[in-house]
Parts: structure tokens; sequence; C-alpha cells
């Protein structure tokens, strides 16, 4: 182990002191959903639930869980003990099948809950039905699964509590810190988004890796973190399928927080505006030499493909937003273009894990970002030329 | 007429006809049920005016199926008891095709009995019990058919091309799967443990 055992023992360990001191300190999942953490841990504990440590890194191109896994293994192990909800709780670590984080854990004598290669499936309610058993798909949440409830078959899932790895993680390094955890969570971060965060930078960057950031900082910033984006780079994605698109002169001006990145979502077809965030802390330099429609083509149809074909607006509104896409990038139509907003709309605020959310937000985002290069294609279409002369030079 | 009802054998006829009038009844209602599932099942107004004639007709075949079964017992000609009625296989008469008969009243009282309690029970609950109809409407009609008499073929005929019609419909709701059911099945088939 790399920790040393003094980060690792806590100094608090009553229960109710622990979502105390974690709502002092504001901490919320990691996971990109923002949920105050002190929140669950109350009605996990109120409701004798089991814990499960979120350790997939399910976002395209994430691989901060894994990180935490590979360098702070110890200080995780302690935190999920130290967060367990009742003195009998069940602790397991989520972690994709056969990945190198996986072997970390089993290799460590931890009870691993091994995840499918599915987008959706480190979702928490799919993990919570995983665990019990059943697929690795979302469930309908009638009310929190950290209450237990029921499968869409009638079967009893019992209380869960799903904290993603880096949640447990940062919990451990306030409540090691006893009372002064807090003051030092909230010397980081914004007031909003207090707190260090990891950060993965991929992509067209000198130097990828996960490097630790906070809320707050300049776009620019995080990409030197990794070196800084290479100089012929175009478009950034922060916070992969279910992120935004920026173009690099966005991220001059752009800051790493949910207010800073509201304003580069999209707009709809009836002037909806679809607000940007800053998703599960992963950020994405896209290859230049290639047609960015055609890369983000690329991210709507893995997204269409990873639907569990359980709720209409996701298993055939994303086919059918893909399709639209990809007719877009190879022959481009304003009528396309204007079907497409419409079915961006369509689909948002529907599915049982709001996965078609996520996507018609990096749609919605792409649209704006990649407006030039579209009005581009469309002319070129229009003047009976190839559509794209850069996804001709990356066939060439 | 007179003297037919006091012999007891109009009570007989009535049976009879009352019978071959639940069965044409029943087919019509498991009919306009089963077009109602599946992905080519009707939209709109259409929607609207099928389902209540599912409901409303399914009232009058239990009425004629009432004046079915109280005649029978009423009749003296053959000796069937209230009880043989409602538990299958204790009448003492054709023992095997009234008790058929009696199972499908059993079925049909939990089918009618759960769609009157449906919004008071789960929506899983009444589906299920609503699939008896595929179980109860076949017993009806072989019921019907075996207890036709060989001199009235008319009765006979009516109950098989009910049958018949009955078949066509749940063969057509068969081949009619949803759009989402081929799509789930794709997706299950991906792998998810």
């Amino acid at each position: 182990m790399t920790t040393t055992s003094a980060a690792a023992t806590s100094v608090v360990t009553a229960p109710a002191q622990v979502a105390d001191l974690l709502e002092s300190a504001g901490l919320t999942g990691r996971g990109g959903a923002l949920f105050s953490t002190a929140t669950k841990l109350r009605a996990a504990m109120q409701s004798k639930a089991d814990l499960v440590v979120n350790a997939c890194d399910g976002e395209i191109g994430a691989a901060k869980d894994g990180w935490i896994v590979a360098h702070h293994l110890e200080e995780l192990l302690a935190g999920a003990h130290t967060l367990r909800p009742h003195r009998r709780a069940r602790i397991v670590v989520a972690a994709h099948r056969g990945s190198r984080t996986a072997g970390l854990l089993h290799a460590a004598g931890v009870d691993v809950l091994e995840v499918p290669h599915r987008y959706v499936s480190s979702e928490e309610s799919a993990l919570v039905q995983l665990l019990h058993g059943g697929p690795a798909k979302p469930m309908t949440k009638t009310r929190p699964f950290v209450h237990g409830g029921r499968d869409s078959r009638g079967r009893r899932i019992r209380p869960t509590l799903v904290l993603n790895a880096e949640t447990v993680w940062r919990a451990q390094q306030i409540l090691a810190r006893g009372a002064d955890g807090p003051a030092w969570f909230r010397s980081h971060g914004t007031a909003q988004e207090p707190g260090p965060r990891l950060v993965t930078v991929t992509g067209h960057v000198a130097r990828p890796g996960v490097a630790e950031a906070a809320a707050g900082i300049a776009l620019r910033d995080l990409l030197d973190l990794a070196g800084g984006a290479l100089p012929e780079a175009r478009h950034v994605l922060v916070g992969g399928l279910g992120g935004v698109l920026l173009t690099t002169g966005e991220t001059h001006t752009g800051v790493w927080s949910r207010e800073g990145m509201a304003p580069f979502g999209g707009r709809l077809l009836n002037a909806t505006v679809v607000p940007g965030s800053m998703g599960a802390g992963v950020v994405t330099v896209l290859d230049p030499a290639r047609c960015p429609v055609e890369v983000l083509g690329e991210y709507i149809a893995y997204g269409a493909g990873e639907s569990a074909g359980q709720c209409g607006p996701c298993m055939f509104g994303l086919p059918s937003i893909a399709q639209d896409w990809a007719l877009l990038s190879r022959t481009p139509d304003p009528a396309v273009l204007q079907r497409l907003r419409g079915r961006l709309g369509l689909v948002r605020g529907r599915g049982a894990c709001h996965h078609p959310d996520g996507v018609a937000r990096l749609a919605a985002s792409a649209l704006s970002a990649l407006e030039p290069h579209l009005l581009d294609h469309l002319s070129r279409a229009a003047a009976g030329r190839p559509a794209c002369p850069t996804a001709r030079s990356s066939h060439a | 007429m007179l003297t037919g009802l006091l012999s007891g054998s109009a009570l007989w006829y009535l049976s009879r006809a009352t019978g071959v009038v639940s069965v044409v009844l029943l087919t019509a209602v498991v009919v306009l049920g089963v077009v109602t599932a599946g992905r080519r099942s009707p939209h709109g107004t259409n929607a609207t005016v099928v389902m209540a004639l599912h409901r409303w007709l399914s009232l009058g075949m239990s009425a004629f199926l009432v004046a079915h079964i109280l005649t029978a017992i009423l009749d003296g000609y053959v000796d069937i008891s209230l009880v043989a009625a409602l538990v299958p296989f204790t009448s003492s008469y054709e023992t095997l095709w009234v008790g058929i008969g009696t199972l499908a009243v059993d079925l049909l009282l939990a089918v009618v009995a759960t769609s009157l309690l449906r919004s008071r029970i789960s929506e899983g609950a009444w589906r299920f019990v609503h699939w008896f109809a595929y179980a109860m409407w076949p017993l009806a009609v072989l019921h019907g058919v075996m207890m036709g008499s060989a001199d009235a073929p008319l009765l006979r005929y009516t109950t098989l091309a009910c049958g018949v019609v009955g078949i066509l419909a749940t063969g057509w709701r068969v081949s009619s799967t949803s759009a989402d059911r081929a799509q789930r099945r794709l997706v299950d088939a991906q792998g998810w443990t």
C-alpha cells in the first residue's frame, strides 16, 4: 500500500457525527450527480442499507476510480468501513469484469461486484439490481433504493447505498482530519462545489492521465494539468457521453463548475436551452485529424447501442437520433438537422436512468459547437462536393 | 307452450339456447379483448369503442350465462345440482363435460371479479388473472361442442364456428408481437450479468 496508515485511520467513528461532518464539508457525489453525500448516508443508516462502492469508471475515458484503487486502496477501504451504514452491512466494491481495477481489488481480498462492460450498467440502480442477482439494468425509482424497494418483476430489493469511489475516498480524507476536515475540504473548489476532485484528461493532450483539480478551475488550466491540448486541437469534450462539446476557443474562457459549464449546453427547436454540466470528471480533447461530426456520431451511436432496452425514448429514440446524426454527417440536409433538433427535445427528461438526457445534451451542445463546421458541410453538399475535407484526409 | 313449461322441457330448450348464445358472446368478448393487445391494436376512437364493447358485451354475456346455469339446474330433465354448477366434476350427468363447463365458469368468475376490483388491486394481479381467459374460453367452447346434442346440428356448428373464429384471433395476436418485445429480446441477448 502506498498510503500512510495515519490517513487511513479516521478520527471520527460515531455514525451520526460522520454525516454531520460530511454535511458541513459540503461533500457531494463524485459520480456526476452532485447530490449531498450526508443526506444519502443518513437515509442509509436509517434503512440499515448495504454499501456499494462504485469503482467502475463508467463514463467514456474516465479512469479516476481505477486510479484511486491503484494508489489509495487502503484509504478507500477505510472510508467504506467508516461510512458503513450499520454494523452488519455488506460492503462491496463494483468494478468492470476483467478490468485492471477488478484485478487489484480481488488481489486485496475485497468483496467485488463484477459489472458487465455496459455504459448503463454502472448506473446506481443497475448496480443495485446486479447485486441482487438480477441483470445490470437500471430500475425505475419510485423511491430511492437507499430505502429498498422492488424491481420491475416485483422482487424485493434490500436498502442499498451506492457511492462513487472518489466520494468514499474524499469522505475518508475529511474524516481523517476530524474537526478540521470541513475547513480543509472547503479550502478547495467553490462555495457551491467545494473540495478537491479528480479529473481524467485524455485524448489529444501532451500527458493524458488522472489529475487533482477542483471546481472553479479555468478549463485551460485544467487541460494544462495534462500538459495542455496539442496546438492543432479544435474541440474538447467535457464530461464524456453525458457531457458537452466545446471549441478550444471556448476553453480559453470557460470555467469548470456547474455554473461555468451551464452556458455550453445547446438549444433545441422550441428555443429550450439545455444547460451544460461538469459530468463525471473526464475531459477529452478530440483528434483534429478527424471530422468532429463523424467523431460525435460515433459517441452518439455508441450511446444508442448502450440502451438497456427498457424505456421507449431510449430504445427507440436514441437509435433514431444516431441515425439522423449519421445522415447529417454523410449527406447534410437542413431538414434532417431540423428533425434531429426535434427528436433531441422529445427524449429529454425521460427514461428510468435518464440515459437519453445525457446523449441528448451532448448532441445538442455538439450542434452548437459544430455549427460552423456543419454549415460548411451544408454548403459543400449544395455545391456537390464531398461533405468534409477533414473526414476525407483521415481516410487518405 | 304452457304444457311445455309445466313438463319442464321449455327449461331444457332455454338452457341450450342461452348456452349457445353465451358461447357466441363469450367468443366476441375474447376476440375484442385479444385485438386490444399487441402491435396492431386499435388506436384512438377505435380503441375506445373496442374496449367499451369488450366490457359491456361481457356483462351481457354474463346475463345469458346465469340464465344458462339456472335453467340447467331448475330443469328436471337431467339432474345438475347447484353444487355441480360451481364445483367441477361433481355432476352425475355427463360428469366430464359438465365439469369442464363448470371449470370455465369458475375461471370466468375470477376474471370478472378481478376486473371489477381492478382499481383496487395491483395491475400485475389483474393481468395475471386476466390471462386465465385463454384457458377459460377453450373450455367453454369444448363444453358447448361436447354437450350440444347430435340432434341439433345448428347449435353444434355455431359453437364450432366460434372455436374457429377464436383460434384465428389468437393466432393473429401471437403473430402480432409488439416492437418493444422484439427490441427487448434483442437487447437482452447482449448479456447483462
